[in-house]
């Protein structure tokens, strides 16, 4: 009977066109279009140019000097620098002409620049490594001192050392829609194939009940038990979903390139269990209420589109935007969670956040099909 | 005498205010074709659904093959077959596929239950179309589908509610003949249907419907004995003077006279001869009159006077 069932509950999902359309080839046509959309953005200003400032002496200072010509060098040179008095080199920033001005006083460096307005632009990103670079040697001038007097031949080392140091600092955003935007797009992506699942969750429950669809009456005077038809169809679904998770991430990993970092398959079993979360949530929603399947269909659809919507899906700083204002909706949005679990399993050596988001899935999971289980059964005995 | 397979007693339902079913009592012997006949609204299909256990009621008993019917005595429900007014068929698979998969939620053996999917296949004639879908069937054959995925598994007791609605008339005539086949076989049946035509042509036992309350029960000739009327002459004709209708209502046996839009309706009660009566005095006024009908009473009938109106105002 469970095979039975099971078997009649794969045709069915596989033949239909919704599934087709909304769970394999939508998420194909956004990652694509994320892809292209990205491509732009992260070539235009990953190419790194040397930011133009202005050095403004008081005095003599040959070991700012030599560490200046150093970050002045070669094609991946940090700095394209101009000695200047004070009038000049101010004239030169409001012109536009350089990102900043660097002041050299006896061993100290302060620096001046014309805070750029609006988000991560260009600009902004330069004054960042200006004020990097600022602190940096700030905080190591004596090293550098000590290298200049002892083993000037070791300076270009300490250098390059600290001109890593600043390009890698993590307050500087590479590009506008940097490395980490970027995948929170494709990680928001595999939450909506994940909670679009929804609607295979919803046609159990609305297939099973004598109230809400010819096909639940007729299955409620057969002679096989609810409970097995429920379960048999939900293994149905839920392999299904995951079939789709693996095409969704599949394709995002191996066709689009997206880097999900080392744990691809952590990937796929975030994904998943994230499917098991959305199935179950429809299978909630179907069993709410008398309303038809087409219009708790839209119901879950939509809901599973707000839920991506506040995640960041269709704008990358909504997830930020909602932590501000209401951090606790974070934690209990469906694709929110999902999302997070694959950003801590990348940006976390650790499992322990990307373990308690999972946890907070299944928990998710077992309370929609309770919830699901609870009122479908109950239906039983009430009224048409 | 025969064993009695459905017994329903009492049974009361009520939607918030509206009571849909006022103590019904029905009792449906072993190869019956019982005819639950009533205007839409009467409670029919809240008959059946309670019966299935699909709907709670409020008060009443309802016994199935001699035991409480209830939402798991799984062993009635395994000798019953359903088939109801919504199609109820999965868009996704073919018409083989449905009847495969329906009937497996009653029969576990596969040998066997592919035995069964193949008979009712023959049965309801669809063998050149076991594999379209559902969408690229006609009415008529959607609706064959439907009774096919109903009594694949062979219940022994077949509910029918309003299997042909919206069914052109030789695809109705296809489906009645069918359960008449299906009641020879050995099935009992319970037909509704607002349609006199349909339950008068196939059902051995009626019970009329109106307002959630049987009003009537017996074969259709003990119901037709039970009013007055046995004969209705109609005439067509233009135009009848008063005093000619006010001796037509006088002639014996005759108990009603009615003249509307150029049609005479006379209606009489018992008595030999009538039709020609009334021709008689027709032709003695000298009138002309066109078609002449002479019609025995119909179900129509007994509810128009059992409840003052018509069963169907349209159609
Ligand atoms: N779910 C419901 N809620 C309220 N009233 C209902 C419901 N279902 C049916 N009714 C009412 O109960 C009465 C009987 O309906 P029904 O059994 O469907 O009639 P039939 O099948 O004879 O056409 C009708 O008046 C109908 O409006
Ligand atoms: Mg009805």
């Amino acid at each position: 009977m469970f095979l039975h069932n099971l078997k009649y509950e794969f045709l069915q999902n596989i033949r239909a066109k919704s599934l087709i359309l909304w769970l394999i080839l939508f998420p194909i046509i956004l990652g694509t279009f994320f892809k292209i959309a990205f491509s732009g953005i992260y070539e235009s200003t990953t190419v790194f140019s040397a930011v133009p400032i202005a050095v403004v002496e008081d005095g003599d200072n040959s070991v700012f000097r030599e560490v200046m010509t150093t970050l002045s060098e070669g094609d991946d040179a940090l700095f394209e620098t101009e000695y200047t008095n004070e009038d000049a080199a101010m004239e030169m920033l409001e012109a536009k002409k350089i990102s900043g001005i660097l002041y050299v006083a006896g061993e100290k460096l302060s620096i001046t620049v014309t805070p750029a307005e609006g988000g991560p632009s260009a600009e902004s990103i330069r004054q960042t490594i200006i004020k990097s670079f600022g602190e940096q040697y700030n905080a190591h001038c004596n090293i550098i001192a000590d290298t200049v007097a002892n083993s000037p031949e070791k300076i270009s080392d300490v250098v390059s050392a600290l001109s890593e140091d600043i390009k890698c600092n993590e307050n500087i955003p590479l590009t506008n829609g940097n490395h980490d935007n970027m995948l929170s797009y494709y990680y928001n992506l595999i939450a909506m194939v994940a909670l679009l699942g929804s609607d295979l969750g919803l046609n159990i429950a609305v297939s099973s009940q004598g109230n809400l669809s010819a096909i639940g009456a007729r299955k409620c005077c057969s002679p096989t038990k609810k409970l097995v038809t429920i379960i048999s169809s939900m293994v149905g679904c839920i392999t299904v979903q995951t079939v789709c998770i693996i095409i969704a991430v599949s394709f995002l990993a191996f066709v689009l390139k997206v880097d999900f970092g080392s744990k691809l398959h952590m990937v796929y079993l975030a994904g998943s269990i994230g499917g098991m979360l959305g199935v179950s949530f429809g299978f909630a929603i179907g069993s709410i209420g008398r309303l038809g399947v087409n219009a708790k269909s839209a119901i879950a659809t939509a809901f599973s589109l707000i839920c991506c919507f506040f995640s960041g899906l269709m704008a990358g700083n909504m997830k930020a935007i909602v932590s501000t204002y209401a951090p606790w909706f974070n934690e209990i949005n469906p694709a929110a969670v999902i999302s997070d679990s694959l950003y801590c399993l990348n940006f976390y050596d650790d499992y322990e956040r990307f373990t308690q988001k999972i946890v907070t899935m299944l928990i998710m999971t077992v309370v929609f099909t309770i919830i699901g289980f609870f009122l479908t059964r109950r239906r039983k005995y009430a009224s048409l | 005498m025969a064993e009695t397979i459905v017994k329903i007693e009492n049974l009361v339902k009520r939607y918030k205010d509206l009571i849909a079913l006022d103590h019904l009592n029905l009792e449906i012997k072993q190869g019956e074709v019982f005819g639950l006949l009533g205007p839409n609204g009467s409670g029919k299909s809240t008959t059946i659904n309670c019966l299935l256990s699909l709907l709670t009621f409020d008060k009443g008993s309802i016994e199935i093959f001699g035991k409480k019917m209830a939402p798991d005595n799984y062993e009635a429900k395994r000798n019953i077959g359903i088939i109801m007014q919504n199609v109820a068929v999965f868009d996704e698979l073919t018409v083989i596929e449905n009847i495969d998969y329906f009937c497996g939620l009653y029969i576990k053996d596969k040998s066997e239950r592919k035995k069964c999917v193949q008979d009712a296949i023959e049965f309801t004639e669809l063998q050149d179309f076991i594999h379209f879908y559902p969408k690229k069937l006609s009415g008529g054959l959607l609706r064959r589908l439907n009774i096919a995925c109903g009594i694949a598994h062979k219940p022994k007791l077949i509910i029918l509610d309003e299997p042909t609605v919206a069914v052109d008339p030789q695809s109705r005539n296809k489906i009645l003949e069918g359960i008449q086949k299906l009641n020879e076989e050995g099935a009992t049946i319970i037909y509704t249907s607002h349609y006199m035509e349909e339950v008068e042509q196939i059902c051995t036992r009626i019970a009329i419907m109106d307002k959630g309350k049987k009003i009537a029960e017996g074969t259709k000739d003990e119901l037709k004995k039970m009013i007055k009327n046995t004969e209705t002459v109609s005439v067509e004709i233009s135009e009848i003077p008063d005093d000619i209708l006010e001796k037509l209502s006088t002639l014996p046996h005759v108990y009603s006279t009615d003249f509307n839009n150029g049609k005479l309706e006379v209606k009489c009660s018992g008595g030999k001869h009538n039709l020609i009566r009334i021709l008689n005095v027709l032709q003695e006024s000298d009138l002309h009159f066109g078609r002449v009908f002479s019609e025995l009473p119909t179900l129509n009938d007994v509810f128009l006077e059992i409840t003052g109106k018509a069963l169907r105002d349209s159609d």
